[in-house]
C-alpha cells in the first residue's frame, strides 16, 4: 500500500480549489460557504426596516441620513459544508493501484474541504456501511485524515444498496455525498444510487477502474476468480470473447454515466493508470466537481 | 460378458481405471492459472449471453471430457477383449460344431475387398454371438477341430483369431456329435455334406488368373536339360494380358507378357538348357486376379546340371570310357596322391566321389562310390578293431551273385552277367549290404549318413569283369542317381501319399512335417506351396507343391451354385475381431481430439 503524502506544490494547488455544490447546503458551524439564512457573515445581503427588538449595531445609520429612516444591514450566513465521502473497500476494490487511487482521490477531497473548513465524514462501505469518520475542520487535520485512510483495507462483498440505505437511516445534515467506487455491484448500481438522492444531498460519483476491469487480458484457458464472493467460472477467453467483454464493460460504464446524468449525479471517472494529479486538477475541474 | 485377455475383476478394473485416470488427467490438463477478478459480473453477463457463446462453445468442454472417456474405455476394451458368456448349458440347448472351409479358393478377394476367409470368419462370429447357449466348436477342413465344445466365447474367439487358410482335406472333417453342424464354404471343392448341414456360402463369383500347372518334362532331345510346361488358365470373362515370368535361381529365363482370352487356357513349353539352377519358378500378374496363390509355381529339374565327379584312383581308364560320353556327367580323374582331403576342406565343388581300388583315411563329406576298398582303411573296418589292430575283412573266393537285390541301387543289376573272382566284407559302422553272395559275403553296401551317403562295391575290375558286364551302366547309373541326383516330384497341397521308404518329409522352410507309414507306404500333409524334401532309403525327392488347381483357382465356379439349401452370407462382414476396431476408433478420436485442440475447436 503506498503511503498517503501529497507533496507541497501539489497541496497549494489544492488549496485553490474548492468542492463545488451544485446547490447551498447550511451547516452548522461558521466557515466560508454561503447559505441561503441571513446571518452573521461578512457578505453584506440586503436592507429591511428595523423593527424593535433587532439589534442595534445592524442599523445602517447612514442610510438614516439619508432616507430618515432606520434600515437594518442584513449580511448572508456563512457556513461549512458538510462533505460525505464514501469510499468503497469491498475486495472489488482490493487491487493495489485502483485503491490507491480511491484512497487519495478520498484524501485529495477531503485536504480541500479541510481547508475550506467544511465538514467533512469519511464513510468506508462494502457490503454495509462502516466505521465513519469525521475529520473535523482545518488544514492541521490532514495527517489524521491520511491515517484514517491509510487503516483502511478492502474486503468484503459490495452491496450498494445496503449500504446507502444505512447511510440513509440516520439523520444527517444535507450535504454533498461524494461515492468514490467501482461501482461492480451483483445487483446493480441503480437502487443504491436513488436511495442517495432521495436524500436531496447532492451526489457525486467518482467512478474508480483498472486495466483489469475493462480488459480481460491475455488469451486462453483462464480460470477467473471473482475477489469478492471467490466464486470460480472456468474461461478460455477467445478473441470474440475478449471483444464481447470490452463491449460489456464499456456498457456498463456507459450506463453508470448515463444513469448519472438522469438522475443529476455528478459523474467522473478515475482510471487508475492515469496521473492521480491529473485526475484531481483536470477530470474533476472538467466535471465541475471542484473549482 | 467375459474377457479373453484378462480375469473379470482385472479387465473391469483395468476399465474403470482407465476412464478415471482419463477424466483426471483431462481435468488436469483443463486446470488453467487462476486469475483474480474484481468481479465476475460483467463475466457472467457476457458468458451468460447466448449471442456471445455459441452452443458449440457452451457444451465443446463436455465433449472432449466425454471423448477424452471413450478413448480411454476404447483402449481398456480393446486390452481386455470381452466376449459375450453363454448361458451355462442346461443340456436342452443343442451344441453347435462351426467348420470353416480352409482351401485355398477361400483367399479370394470379393469385390467388396474382403476376402471369402474373412467373410468365413465373420459369419463365424455372427454365429458364434447367435448361439443359443450350448457348447460351441470351431474347427477347419484342414485341422479338423480347432477349439471346443465350449462355453467360452473368449476361447472360440481366440481361435477364429488363429486359424488361417491352409489347403483342406476331406479326412480332416471335423465331427462332434450331437452338434447342429455349421458348414461356411465357398463351394469351390465339392463335398458331400452329412444330411442337417447348413451350409453358409461365402461365394463371389471373382475374376483370376493361375497358373494350373508347372511340369518338367526330360527332353527328347539331347542339348538341353528338359522341357518347362506352363500352363495358365484366365478365369475371367475378358482377356487379360498376363505378365508371365520365368526364372531358375536367380535367373529370369522367360518374362514377357501374355495375352490370354476369357476362359482360355495358355500354354507355353519353354526349353531349359543344361546347367544353372535347378528349382523353376513361374510367376504370373495380371488386372484382374482375385487370388494370390496360385499366381505361382515351382517344379523341380531333374540333371539340371552335369554331375561333377572326381575319380580317385591309380587305374581308372574303365570309368573313364563310361562317363566320357555321359553328357550329364562332369568326371574328372586324379591319382590318389593328387587327393588331398574331403572336398569341403579343398574348397571344390563335387556333386560325388569315386575311389577305385583305393579309399582315402577319412570318411568323405560327400557322396561317394567306392570299387574294393583296401581292407585295411581304418574307418571302414572300425567296428572290428580288436587290441588296437584292425581285423583284417573275410574274403570270399569266386563269390557267386544270384539274388538281385530290392535296393534302388540293385535295381535293374543283372548278376549273372557278373564274373567276380574275390569280394571282402567290410565291418563299418552303418554299411548295410543290398548284395550278396550266396555264401552270405556282401558284395555291395550302401550307407544312409545324411548328407554323405555311400555306395561300396566290395570287388573292383582286377577281380571281376565289372567293367565290361552288362551290368556295370545300370549299377553305375544306380548309384549316382542315389548318391547323388535328387528325383523330381509334383503334388498339390494336401495329403500326400510317398513310397514307404521316405523317412523324413521337409517343408520348403526346412521343417519337418509329420509323416505316417501306413503299410509300405508314407502319408504326410502339405500345406504350403514350395519345394518340399523327401528322404528316405530312395533318392532324394524334390516335391514341387503347387496350389494352382481348376478346382481351387476358377473362382467363377462353385458346387454351391446348385445348392438351394446354402445361406448366402452377405458382403461386409469384418474378419477382425471387434477389439482392433476399438483400438482403431480410439486412435481415430485421440487423432480427432488433437486435431480440433489444436485448433481451439475442442479444450
Amino acid at each position: 500500500m503506498t503511503p498517503l503524502r501529497f507533496d507541497d506544490r501539489f497541496l497549494k494547488k489544492l488549496e485553490y480549489l474548492h468542492v463545488v455544490s451544485k446547490r447551498a447546503f447550511a451547516g452548522h458551524n461558521r466557515a466560508d460557504r454561503l447559505t441561503p439564512t441571513r446571518g452573521r457573515g461578512l457578505e453584506f445581503a440586503d436592507h429591511r426596516p428595523y423593527t424593535p427588538g433587532d439589534d442595534f449595531r445592524h442599523i445602517d445609520w447612514n442610510a438614516y441620513k439619508r432616507l430618515n429612516r432606520l434600515l437594518l444591514r442584513l449580511f448572508d450566513e456563512e457556513r461549512d459544508l458538510p462533505i460525505y465521502l464514501m469510499l468503497d473497500v469491498s475486495r472489488s476494490m482490493a487491487e493495489p493501484a485502483k485503491f490507491d487511487m480511491a484512497r487519495q482521490l478520498a484524501a485529495a477531497l477531503c485536504y480541500i474541504g479541510l481547508v475550506h473548513l467544511d465538514k467533512l465524514t469519511i464513510l468506508p462501505f462494502g457490503a454495509g456501511l462502516g466505521r465513519e469518520t469525521a475529520a473535523g475542520r482545518g488544514r492541521g487535520r490532514i495527517f489524521r485524515v491520511f491515517e484514517e485512510l491509510e487503516r483502511l483495507e478492502a474486503g468484503g462483498d459490495t452491496d450498494l444498496r445496503a449500504s446507502f440505505r444505512e447511510f440513509a437511516s440516520r439523520p444527517r445534515q444535507a450535504g454533498l455525498t461524494v461515492v468514490i467506487s467501482d461501482f461492480l455491484d451483483r445487483d446493480g448500481f441503480d437502487a443504491g444510487l436513488k436511495i442517495l438522492r432521495t436524500l436531496e444531498h447532492d451526489v457525486f460519483a467518482v467512478h474508480v477502474t483498472s486495466l483489469n476491469d475493462r480488459d480481460p487480458g491475455a488469451l486462453g484457458e483462464v480460470r477467473f476468480v471473482d475477489a469478492e464472493t471467490g466464486e470460480l467460472r472456468e474461461v478460455e477467453v477467445t478473441p470474440r470473447l475478449a471483444a464481447a467483454y470490452v463491449r460489456a464493460w464499456e456498457a456498463h460504464a456507459e450506463h453508470l454515466q448515463h444513469f448519472c446524468g438522469r438522475y443529476d449525479v455528478g459523474y467522473v471517472r478515475a482510471d487508475a493508470e492515469r496521473p492521480f494529479e491529473e485526475i484531481v486538477l483536470k477530470a474533476f475541474r472538467q466535471g465541475r466537481f471542484v473549482a | 460378458m467375459t474377457f479373453a485377455a484378462l480375469a473379470g475383476w482385472q479387465a473391469w478394473a483395468l476399465i474403470a481405471g482407465a476412464v478415471t485416470v482419463a477424466v483426471a488427467l483431462f481435468l488436469i490438463r483443463l486446470k488453467p492459472p487462476r486469475t483474480v477478478v474484481p468481479s465476475l459480473l460483467l463475466w457472467r453477463r457476457v458468458l451468460d449471453n447466448p449471442r456471445e457463446l455459441t452452443l458449440w462453445e457452451r457444451i465443446r468442454r463436455a465433449v472432449s471430457l466425454v471423448l477424452t472417456a471413450l478413448i480411454a474405455l476404447l483402449l481398456a476394451f480393446a486390452v481386455a477383449r470381452p466376449a459375450r458368456v453363454a448361458a451355462p448349458s442346461d443340456g436342452s440347448s443343442p451344441r453347435m460344431l462351426i467348420v470353416i472351409d480352409s482351401s485355398w479358393s477361400m483367399q479370394a478377394r470379393t469385390s467388396s475387398g474382403e476376402r471369402r476367409w474373412d467373410r468365413a470368419v465373420a459369419e463365424a462370429r455372427r454365429l458364434l454371438s447367435s448361439a443359443p447357449g450350448g457348447e460351441v466348436a470351431v474347427g477347419t477342413t484342414a485341422d479338423g477341430l480347432v477349439e471346443g465344445p465350449t462355453t467360452d466365447t473368449a476361447l472360440l474367439e481366440g481361435a477364429l483369431d488363429g486359424i488361417v487358410p491352409a489347403g483342406s482335406d476331406a479326412t480332416a472333417w471335423p465331427h462332434l456329435a450331437g452338434a447342429v453342424v455349421h458348414f461356411i464354404t465357398d463351394g469351390a471343392t465339392p463335398r458331400i455334406t452329412a444330411p442337417g448341414v447348413v451350409v453358409h456360402s461365402v461365394f463371389e463369383a471373382a475374376p483370376n488368373v493361375a497358373i494350373t500347372a508347372l511340369h518338367v518334362r526330360p527332353s527328347l532331345t539331347g542339348d538341353r536339360a528338359a522341357d518347362a510346361y506352363l500352363e495358365i488358365a484366365n478365369y475371367a470373362t475378358v482377356p487379360q494380358s498376363v505378365q508371365v515370368t520365368l526364372a531358375r535361381g536367380a535367373g529370369v529365363i522367360f518374362d514377357r507378357p501374355l495375352e490370354v482370352g476369357p476362359s482360355g487356357i495358355l500354354r507355353q513349353v519353354v526349353p531349359l538348357s543344361r546347367g544353372g539352377d535347378a528349382v523353376l519358378r513361374a510367376r504370373i500378374a495380371a488386372p484382374a486376379n482375385a487370388l494370390d496363390i496360385d499366381d505361382e509355381a515351382v517344379a523341380w529339374i531333374e540333371r539340371a546340371t552335369p554331375l561333377s565327379i572326381t575319380v580317385i584312383g591309380g587305374e581308372t581308364s574303365w570309368l573313364r570310357a563310361a562317363f566320357e560320353r555321359d553328357p550329364e556327367v562332369r568326371a574328372r580323374f586324379i591319382e590318389p596322391a593328387a587327393y588331398a582331403g574331403p572336398p569341403t576342406s579343398r574348397g571344390t565343388e563335387e556333386d560325388l566321389l569315386i575311389f577305385d581300388g583305393w579309399a582315402p583315411p577319412e570318411r568323405p563329406d560327400r557322396p561317394a562310390l567306392l570299387f574294393a576298398p583296401p581292407p585295411s582303411t581304418e574307418w571302414l573296418s572300425e567296428g572290428t578293431v580288436d587290441g588296437g589292430r584292425p581285423v583284417v575283412p573275410q574274403e570270399e573266393r569266386r563269390p557267386r551273385w544270384d539274388v538281385p537285390g530290392a535296393h534302388r541301387v540293385v535295381q535293374g543289376v543283372d548278376p549273372f552277367t557278373l564274373v567276380i573272382d574275390r569280394a571282402r566284407a567290410y565291418s563299418a559302422a552303418g554299411l548295410v549290404p543290398v548284395a550278396q553272395s550266396l555264401r552270405g559275403t556282401p558284395l555291395v553296401y550302401v550307407s544312409e549318413a545324411p548328407g554323405a551317403r555311400l555306395v561300396l562295391v566290395t570287388f573292383g575290375t582286377h577281380e571281376s569283369n565289372l567293367a565290361g558286364a552288362p551290368g556295370f551302366p545300370v549299377l553305375l547309373a544306380n548309384a549316382l542317381d542315389w548318391l547323388a541326383r535328387p528325383a523330381g516330384d509334383n503334388r498339390t497341397t494336401g495329403l500326400v501319399t510317398l513310397p514307404g521308404e521316405v523317412v523324413t518329409l521337409k517343408d520348403p522352410a526346412g521343417n519337418p512335417i509329420p509323416i505316417v507309414h501306413v503299410g509300405n507306404s508314407t502319408t504326410g500333409i502339405l500345406r504350403v506351396p514350395g519345394i518340399h524334401v523327401a528322404e528316405g532309403a530312395g533318392p532324394r525327392r524334390m516335391i514341387a507343391v503347387n496350389a494352382g488347381e481348376p478346382g481351387v483357382s476358377n473362382l467363377t465356379w462353385s458346387s454351391l451354385q446348385a445348392s438351394e439349401h446354402a445361406r448366402t452370407v452377405p458382403p461386409g462382414g469384418s474378419s477382425r475381431p471387434w477389439w482392433i476396431y476399438c483400438a482403431l476408433a480410439a486412435f481415430a478420436l485421440a487423432l480427432v481430439e488433437w486435431w480440433t485442440w489444436q485448433r481451439r475447436i475442442t479444450v
